[in-house]
C-alpha cells in the first residue's frame, strides 16, 4: 500500500526505514526535503503482513478469540473483546452484566497502558528520554494490575465467547483503587509537562495542525480525530459492554495540533480512571459467562468498539458450522496515515518522528491485505500454486 | 609541569594517554548521572573503554564514492586537535604545559576544529543522514560559536590577558567569577553543551530522524577516534569553563570537584529538556545568546572603563 502526497519532482530524499531508529515496527517513508524543510512524503506500508484473517477461517469459533488477541500487541483485549461482542451478536447470547463490566475494566486499563507507552515514544521522538522513562517506569503499575487480573502482562485472554474467565474480587478491588490513585498523581504531573515545559511545548505547539474539516474529510478517529475537534468516540455513539450503564465522558480539544493530541490522550485517561472507580463501586452481580453454542448460526455481525487508537471495526460472517467464513478487521491506525501525509508538508524534517508518532501508529495492526504490482504481475485472485510459483521466482 | 620531559607530557602525562582514559571516565560519569536523572541504572564504569576497545578492533567499513584520505583522516586530526588543545588548558589544576600569550584563541579554535572535521566527514561519507546531519553539525557551529567565544572573553577581559594560566590564576585569587559574570557564566556552560552535541543540543546526532548524523558511515576505528576525540574536548571543556568561572584550579582536588560539579549541572540539563530543533537552536543563540553576551561584555567594559 503506498499513500503520496508529492508536490515537486526534483527532490532530495530522506529514507525513514524499513530499519529505522525511529521507528519499532516496520514501514517505509520518504520524506522529500529542501534544506530542512519536507517537501513531499509519501508511505508504503505491507512489511509485516501475518495473514491472521485467512488465519481465522481454518480455526474454531474458540480458537480465533486468542489468534486475534495477537493481531496487536499493545491493545490485545479490545481486539478480543470486538470479536466476542460480534460473535454474541450472531449466537444471539448477551455476557451477564459482571462480564461486561470486567470487560469494560480491563479496557479502560488497557487504555491507560497504551496511552502511557504512546506517552512515552512520542516524547522520545521528540529526544525528550526522561519523560519517556518516567512514563514508561510509571506504566508499570497499571501492567502490574493487568498481571493480578489475568497472569498476563500483554495478551490477558480475558474473553470468552459469552463472558469473561477472571473475577474481580475485593482484594484486586483495593489493589486497583490503590493503583489508579497512583496513576492520576502522575498523570496530573504529565500534563504539566506537556502544557507548560518550554522546550516541549515548542516542540508540539501548533505542529501538524489540523483542521476539523480536514479532520472529517480525511477520516481521522479516535484521539487523533477528537484532538481536531471531531466528535466520534464509539463508547459514547454506540455503547457496547457496560459503557451504557456507566457512561462515558467524550474527551474533545479544538486545537488540532500535536499538543492538543498529547492533552486529549492524557484527559482521556482521567476519563478512563474514573470510568473504573465508578465500576468498582457499583459493581453488578451476576454469573460470568452464559452458554455459546458450539456451531454459531449463519448469518452476518458488524461489531465496533473504541480501541485506544480509534475506532475499530469487526465484519465477522458465519455459515453456521464451528468455523467463520470470513472474519474481515479494520483497525483504527489505518484511517489516521493520511493525516500525516497531508501535515508533514512543510513541517521541518525534525518535526516527523514526533507527527509520524502523533497519531500512535500500530504498524503490523493495520497490515490487513498485500497486492503484488512487482514485475508487471496485477492479479488480485491468486491460487495457491501460482503464489508458490510466485514466491520461487521472486527469491530466485 | 615544566620539569617532565616534553615527550612524557605529551603523550602520557598529563596529555595523551592519561587524558583518554580521564576522557572515557568523564564520559562513564556523564552518562551515569544522566542515566541516574532519568531513573535508569546506566552503564558500568568500565563500558566506554569496552566500546572504544571494541570500536578499534573491527573492521572499517568504507562506504564506496568518499574521499578514502579525507575519511581516515578526519577523526585523526579530530583527536589531535583535541588533544593539543589540552595543552594549554590547566588540566588536573597542574599548569599548562605549553603556554603562551594568546593560547586562549588557540585553544578554542582547536577546540572548533573537532567540529569542523566532524562536519566535513559527514559531507564526505555520501548517505543522506550523514549529510543532513552535517549541515545541522555546521550550522550548530554558526550559531553557538559566538556567544561562546564572547562568553570565554569575559574573563579574559577581567584578567587583562589571553593567557589561560594567567587568567586562572587570576580567577583563583579572585571572587568566582559566576559571581561577578553571571550571564557569561550561563552561556558558557550551555555553550559548552551545544559544542559537544549534549542533548538538548543533539539534533545533528538526533537519532529518531537522521540516524546518527555526520557520523552515520563511520565504524570501527574511524568511530572510536572521534568518539574519544569528544571525550578528550569534554575534559578539556569542562576544565576551561571551571578555570574560568568557578574560582579556577589550583591543585588536582580541585579540578575533580569542580568539573564533577559541572558534570552533575550540564547531566541535569540534558536530562530536563526536549531536544531542540535545528532552527529552535540558532534562534536560541543568535537572539538570546549573543545578546546577553554583548551585554555582558559591555557592563565589563564599562566597569573596565571605570575602573571599578
Amino acid at each position: 500500500m503506498t499513500v503520496e502526497a508529492h508536490t515537486k519532482t526534483e527532490k532530495f530524499i530522506v529514507p525513514i526505514g524499513p530499519q529505522h531508529p525511529a521507528l519499532k515496527e516496520p514501514g517505509h517513508f520518504e520524506f522529500s526535503v529542501e534544506g530542512e524543510i519536507v517537501t513531499g512524503a509519501s508511505i508504503r506500508l505491507g512489511f509485516v503482513h501475518r495473514g491472521i484473517e485467512k488465519g481465522t477461517e481454518v480455526r474454531n469459533w474458540t480458537q480465533n478469540i486468542y489468534i486475534l488477541e495477537r493481531v496487536c500487541g499493545i491493545c490485545s483485549h479490545v481486539h478480543a473483546t470486538a470479536y466476542v461482542l460480534g460473535v454474541e451478536q450472531l449466537a444471539g447470547v448477551t455476557a451477564p452484566p459482571r462480564a461486561q463490566a470486567i470487560r469494560t475494566i480491563v479496557g479502560e486499563l488497557e487504555r491507560i497502558h497504551s496511552h502511557m507507552l504512546w506517552l512515552g515514544v512520542a516524547a522520545h521522538e521528540g529526544g525528550f528520554d526522561t519523560l519517556f522513562m518516567y512514563s514508561w517506569r510509571d506504566r508499570e503499575t497499571v501492567m502490574d494490575m493487568l498481571e493480578a487480573i489475568s497472569g498476563n502482562r500483554v495478551h490477558y485472554s480475558v474473553n470468552l465467547l459469552g463472558g469473561v474467565k477472571y473475577d474481580i474480587d475485593q482484594k484486586l478491588t483495593d489493589q486497583f483503587l490503590k493503583g489508579l490513585e497512583f496513576l492520576e498523581e502522575r498523570l496530573t504531573h504529565y500534563m504539566k509537562v506537556v502544557t507548560t515545559d518550554e522546550t516541549f511545548v515548542g516542540r508540539t505547539k501548533d505542529i501538524g495542525k489540523m483542521p476539523k474539516d480536514e479532520a472529517y474529510m480525511l477520516g481521522s478517529i479516535g484521539p487523533t480525530g477528537r484532538a481536531s475537534g471531531v466528535e466520534r468516540d464509539i463508547r459514547v455513539d454506540s455503547p457496547y459492554a457496560a459503557y451504557g450503564e456507566f457512561p462515558i465522558k467524550m474527551v474533545t480539544d479544538q486545537a488540532g495540533d500535536l499538543q492538543a493530541r498529547f492533552i486529549v490522550r492524557i484527559k482521556e485517561l482521567y476519563e478512563s480512571i474514573r470510568e473504573i472507580r465508578e465500576i468498582l463501586g457499583h459493581m453488578p452481580e451476576s454469573e460470568l459467562t452464559v452458554k455459546v453454542p458450539r456451531r454459531i448460526p449463519a448469518g452476518e455481525a458488524f461489531s465496533r468498539v473504541e480501541a485506544p487508537r480509534g475506532e475499530l471495526v469487526y465484519f465477522l460472517k458465519s455459515n453456521g458450522t464451528d468455523t467463520p467464513e470470513r472474519i474481515k478487521i479494520r483497525t483504527p491506525s489505518l484511517c489516521n496515515w493520511s493525516s500525516i501525509i497531508n501535515y508533514a508538508v512543510g513541517h521541518k524534517l525534525a518535526d516527523m518522528p514526533m507527527l509520524l508518532a502523533g497519531i500512535d501508529p500500530c504498524f503490523s495492526c493495520n497490515d490487513r491485505s498485500v497486492t503484488i504490482t512487482k514485475g508487471g504481475v496485477h492479479q488480485t485472485n491468486w491460487t495457491w500454486e501460482q503464489l508458490r510459483q510466485y514466491g520461487i521466482e521472486y527469491y530466485r | 609541569m615544566n620539569n617532565l620531559p616534553p615527550i612524557i607530557s605529551l603523550l602520557i602525562f598529563p596529555g595523551g594517554l592519561f587524558l583518554m582514559a580521564m576522557g572515557l571516565a568523564f564520559e562513564w560519569a556523564d552518562r551515569k548521572l544522566v542515566a541516574q536523572f532519568q531513573n535508569r541504572i546506566g552503564p558500568r564504569w568500565f563500558q566506554p573503554l569496552a566500546d572504544t576497545v571494541k570500536l578499534l578492533a573491527k573492521e572499517e567499513i568504507m562506504p564506496a564514492g568518499v574521499n578514502s584520505t579525507l575519511f581516515i583522516m578526519l577523526p585523526v586530526v579530530a583527536v589531535a586537535a583535541a588533544l593539543t588543545a589540552s595543552l594549554n588548558v590547566p588540566l588536573f589544576g597542574l599548569t599548562p604545559v605549553y603556554s603562551f600569550t594568546g593560547d586562549l584563541v588557540v585553544a578554542l579554535y582547536l577546540m572548533s576544529l573537532m567540529t569542523l572535521c566532524m562536519g566535513l566527514a559527514g559531507a564526505n561519507s555520501n548517505d543522506r543522514f550523514s549529510i543532513m546531519g552535517a549541515t545541522r553539525t555546521l550550522t550548530q557551529l554558526f550559531s553557538y560559536e559566538a556567544p561562546f567565544l564572547l562568553a570565554l572573553l569575559g574573563p579574559a577581559i577581567a584578567a587583562g590577558t589571553w593567557n589561560i594560566s594567567e587568567i586562572n590564576t587570576y580567577a583563583g585569587n579572585n571572587l568566582w567569577m559566576v559571581v561577578t559574570q553571571p550571564i557569561g557564566a550561563i552561556i558558557a556552560i550551555i555553550g559548552l553543551m551545544g559544542k559537544l552535541e549534549l542533548p538538548p543540543f543533539d539534533a545533528p546526532e538526533a537519532e529518531t530522524e537522521i540516524v546518527s548524523g555526520a557520523m552515520t558511515e563511520y565504524s570501527g576505528r574511524g568511530l572510536a577516534l572521534f568518539h574519544i576525540g569528544k571525550d578528550v574536548e569534554l575534559v578539556v571543556g569542562l576544565t576551561l569553563v571551571t578555570a574560568f568561572y568557578f574560582g579556577g584550579l589550583a591543585n588536582p582536588l580541585f579540578f575533580i570537584v569542580k568539573t564533577l560539579g559541572l558534570l552533575v549541572l550540564t547531566a541535569g540539563l540534558q536530562s530536563l529538556f526536549a531536544r531542540l530543533r535545528i532552527d529552535q537552536t540558532v534562534g536560541m543563540w543568535w537572539r538570546i545568546g549573543a545578546l546577553m553576551a554583548m551585554l555582558q561584555l559591555l557592563i565589563l567594559v564599562i566597569f573596565k572603563g571605570f575602573g571599578l
